[in-house]
């Protein structure tokens, strides 16, 4: 069976290329599966976790928003941080929660900006208790 | 008649000297190439970024976004100053600064308010010395490895001030990287962006063949900020590796002009010792010569 060739890149560096059976990514509304001779498509990342399974074995990272990319079995992930997920800390997510909950939300920005940091601590916490 | 031990002293202290810089020089190479891997790796980001907006482009979407047009206000501008902590890196801070100054002038006088931003405590010094101008922010935490989150912040300050009007223009003043042997002190205006990169390529007129999550135009708002974003840390990543690139020429020939010295300094020493044997010599004839007669 074909095999999906994945890369996922960060602005400070290529956190990981390898090859795989199957690909969950955490798109903005939902969770996205992808399998080999997945049709083209570029979609926009949540917050959450990616699950690599390949040959039985799944790793999983976080990763922070971005962009993912799917074409010619190959899925490209952008995203600002790519975190294997046992080194994702419940304690600083938790703190990071507590911290954006007491945000200003007196006007638009300020109420998405906080909602951002809420979704994004939320998925951290998510991701370090599984 | 020069004093040999003197001399030798000298000589001996300039050899310290030499393995000073010549050690900091070997530092500064490791470092540039690390800081090199680095921008490299950056690249590989951005080249992505090109493309899913090439991509974007063949979906004949039409490209407007806050981030992309300019204000029609000039009330406030901020220049930012890429410079470096460490000194001992021959012209780069000065160079980068003097390029800045004249343009610090032309922004003052364009817009109303002037923010001085400036990173690096050699520029902060600079500023201050030679134009008594205080930055209005400083920022001392940047390294030779400025790291994405820490920049983050900062464009993240920059993208809500812009988008909430309170920002018309952000220039960045950096060292760019050309190549190894070339590196020029350059302001680039990042805010407004212009353009993207990979719109109007010609080769991406062919129809998409992409399905958008969500949608085109929804991805178009999440990618302009992030490229804004790269690009500034792009502008860290350069700073950092021009630093290092500079001292460690700046290194090297305090080491070559270390060297110079020491033939010098053993050319006279050798030379002095020979005349002082001679001298001696001399008075030892002339004693001889006294008692024979």
């Amino acid at each position: 069976m074909a095999q999906l060739k994945c890369i996922v890149v960060t602005p400070e560096a290529t956190a990981l290329e390898t090859t795989a059976d199957f690909v969950a990514l955490p798109l903005f509304d939902g969770e996205i599966g992808i399998a080999p001779s997945h049709s083209p498509m570029i979609g926009r990342l949540g917050y959450g976790e990616m699950r690599i399974v390949s040959g039985g074995t799944t790793t999983r990272y976080y990763v922070d928003g971005g962009f993912v990319q799917v074409a010619n079995n190959e899925v490209n992930v952008l995203t600002g941080k790519a975190v294997p997920a046992q080194e994702v800390s419940k304690v600083d997510a938790e703190q990071q929660l507590q911290a954006a909950m007491k945000q200003p939300t007196s006007s638009d920005e300020l109420l998405a900006i906080r909602d951002r940091m809420v979704d994004q601590a939320r998925a951290q916490i998510r991701v370090s208790q599984n | 008649m020069a004093n040999p031990r003197a001399l030798d002293k000298r000589r001996k202290s300039v050899r310290n000297i030499r393995k000073i810089t010549r050690t900091m020089e070997l530092i500064a190479t490791a470092r540039y190439k690390q800081a090199m891997d680095r921008a490299a790796a950056a690249t590989a980001y951005t080249d992505r970024i090109t493309q899913i907006v090439k991509d974007l482009t063949a979906s004949s979407l039409d490209f407007t976004h806050p981030l992309l047009e300019e204000h029609d206000s000039k009330e406030n501008a901020t220049l930012l100053v890429l410079t470096s902590n460490r000194g001992l890196c021959g012209g780069y801070n000065g160079g980068l600064c003097r390029a800045t100054f004249p343009h610090v002038v032309d922004l003052k006088s364009e817009y109303g308010k002037l923010n001085l931003e400036i990173a690096g405590k050699k520029g902060i010094g600079l500023f201050r010395s030679q134009r008594k101008l205080e930055a209005d922010e400083t920022f001392t935490h940047f390294e030779d490895k400025p790291r994405y989150d820490e920049v983050e912040v900062i464009a993240n300050r920059y993208l809500t001030q812009f988008v909430a009007g309170k920002l018309d223009r952000l220039d960045v003043s950096y060292t760019k990287f050309v190549s190894s042997s070339k590196q020029i002190p350059v302001i680039e205006t990042l805010l407004p962006l212009g353009s993207l990169d990979g719109v109007g390529d010609d080769e991406a007129a062919a129809e998409s063949m992409y399905e958008f999550f969500p949608s085109a135009q929804s991805i178009l708002e999440e990618v302009v900020p992030t490229s804004f974003k790269v690009k500034l840390f792009k502008c860290f990543l350069d700073a950092a590796v021009s630093e290092q690139i500079a001292r460690m020429v700046a290194m090297k020939s305090a080491t070559e002009n270390a060297s110079d010295l020491i033939k010098q300094l053993s050319r006279e020493y050798n030379r002095a010792r020979q005349g002082r044997i001679t001298n001696e010599i001399m008075e030892i004839i002339g004693g001889v010569e006294a008692l024979n007669n």
